[in-house]
């Protein structure tokens, strides 16, 4: 089932768990301005979560995925780091364990920086495992096929 | 004098057909709200002061292929889509992380739902291991976001969705559905007064469920245990059984295994001793 709020959509198979809200960037609590975020995982998102998979990549197993979509704020829009346009493909040769927020062993990430529709992003994947890495990119990739983000300041 | 008694007669016989009606029309009235659950809370006259020992009505048991049991019971269990109280928007899988999910239709306005908005509020609802509990009322245009949000707190997952309510057949809160993720299946449902009614028979449907997945698992010999001892119903009986009964010398086909039990006290009597198969002190010596 579509799920859209906030400029973002996911149309995530069963078996996914999906949230999409706005918060407080990291070291921002307390200021107004919030960020739209969308987490999915095959695995119970917990209430309480970081913005980058804290309290939940530790529930991985090696067959599970954690995706953080990340709006930054429009100055972030034109700046070096979110130069890319369009939305990433990420591919099993992008992931690596040193990629991780936070390690935990066996485990892999990838992190992106782009701009869409006058919008700039992070995309953060954790996959459960490393050595399955292919497999899981096959079901990321699926998933991220579904994302919908609506041009402009939709937020 | 006489057309005033009979118009009298007949005022009374018209009044007697109106009051008729009326209870008529009463009566149906009633029926339709009892046909549609009214009184299921506890928001009957009478009851204000406490809650009501309603008798608990879940649908217990191991699920089966064809389904079976009240309600959704049995039946592929659909993820939760909606939105929380304070915005979001959510899809709770019910079948993420392999173990259960307790899905608790509650609404804001029921005397018998505070009850377990304050028990979830106070602490983390003790449920068995791998069992998450999501709360469900109904949307946004049904119920106070704001009510809702209040009562909730900030660390139990509360997901408003009318459409949720109206995929598992709800009738009325609180209700209660134990979703397996192993099956995706609905292995109970019902509704309840009180936590402690509610967290015994979810323990007691997560044991069924253990002991069917047990009892449908291959036979395994391999993990070092033994058939020595009587382990109960079940595979280990079958197999001491038939270990004795060949160690007996009676294998599939002995004619001891087509003799009725008096055949065979008969037997034992002629032969003067016990008869492999037979009832081991029926045919003993000196003990007919």
């Amino acid at each position: 089932m579509l799920l859209s709020a906030h400029g973002m959509g996911l149309d995530a198979p069963p078996g996914w768990e999906v949230r999409i809200s706005r918060r407080a960037a990291a070291g921002e609590e307390g200021d107004s301005r919030t960020h739209p975020v969308l987490h999915a995982a095959t695995v119970a998102l917990p209430v309480v979560r970081g913005d980058f998979g804290g309290g939940v990549t530790g529930l991985l197993s090696a067959t599970d995925l954690f995706v953080s979509l990340f709006e930054q704020g429009p100055g972030a829009v034109g700046t070096a780091l979110f130069s890319d346009r369009g939305r990433p493909r990420p591919v099993a040769a992008d992931f690596s364990p040193n990629r991780l927020q936070r390690t935990i062993p066996g485990q892999s990430g990838g992190q992106w920086f782009f701009t869409e529709g006058g919008r700039a992003f992070s995309l953060y994947v954790v996959l459960g495992s490393h050595a399955r890495r292919v497999e899981l990119v096959n079901r990321l990739t699926g998933v991220l096929s579904t994302l919908d983000l609506t041009p402009g300041d939709a937020s | 004098m006489t057309a005033l008694v009979v118009g009298l007669t007949v005022a009374v016989a018209l009044l007697g057909v109106l009051v008729a009606g009326l209870l008529r029309s009463h009566a149906e009235i009633l029926r339709a709200l009892h046909e549609l659950g009214a009184g299921r809370e506890d928001t009957t006259p009478g009851s204000a002061g406490g809650p009501v020992d309603l008798p608990f009505e879940v649908g217990r048991g191991v699920l089966s292929a064809a389904g079976g049991g009240a309600g959704v019971t049995g039946t592929a269990a659909p993820d939760v889509v909606g939105t929380t109280p304070s915005g979001d928007t959510v899809q709770v899988s019910v079948t993420a992380g392999g173990g259960a999910t307790l899905v608790a239709f509650l609404s804001s306005g029921c005397l018998t739902c505070h009850g377990f908005w304050e028990r979830f509020a106070a602490s983390t609802p003790e449920l068995p291991p791998a069992t998450r509990l999501v709360v469900v009322t109904q949307g946004p245009e049904r119920e106070s976001a704001s009510a809702v949000q209040q009562l909730a707190g900030s660390d139990l997952l509360v997901v408003m969705s009318t459409a949720t309510w109206e995929a598992y057949e709800v009738p009325g809160s609180p209700y209660f559905v134990l979703v397996d993720a192993a099956t995706g299946r609905v292995a109970g449902e019902g509704s309840a007064t009180g936590w402690d009614q509610v967290q015994r028979l979810v323990g007691e449907a997560a044991g069924d469920l253990a002991l069917a997945r047990t009892s449908h698992a291959p036979h395994d010999h391999s993990r070092g245990h033994s058939h020595d001892r009587d382990a109960g119903d079940g595979p280990h009986r079958e197999a001491r059984a038939d270990r004795e009964l060949l160690a007996a010398g009676i294998a599939p086909g002995h004619p001891s295994l087509l003799l009725t039990a008096d055949e065979v006290v008969d037997l034992d009597r002629r032969d003067g001793s016990p008869q492999p198969g037979g009832h081991a002190g029926a045919g003993a010596p000196g003990r007919d």
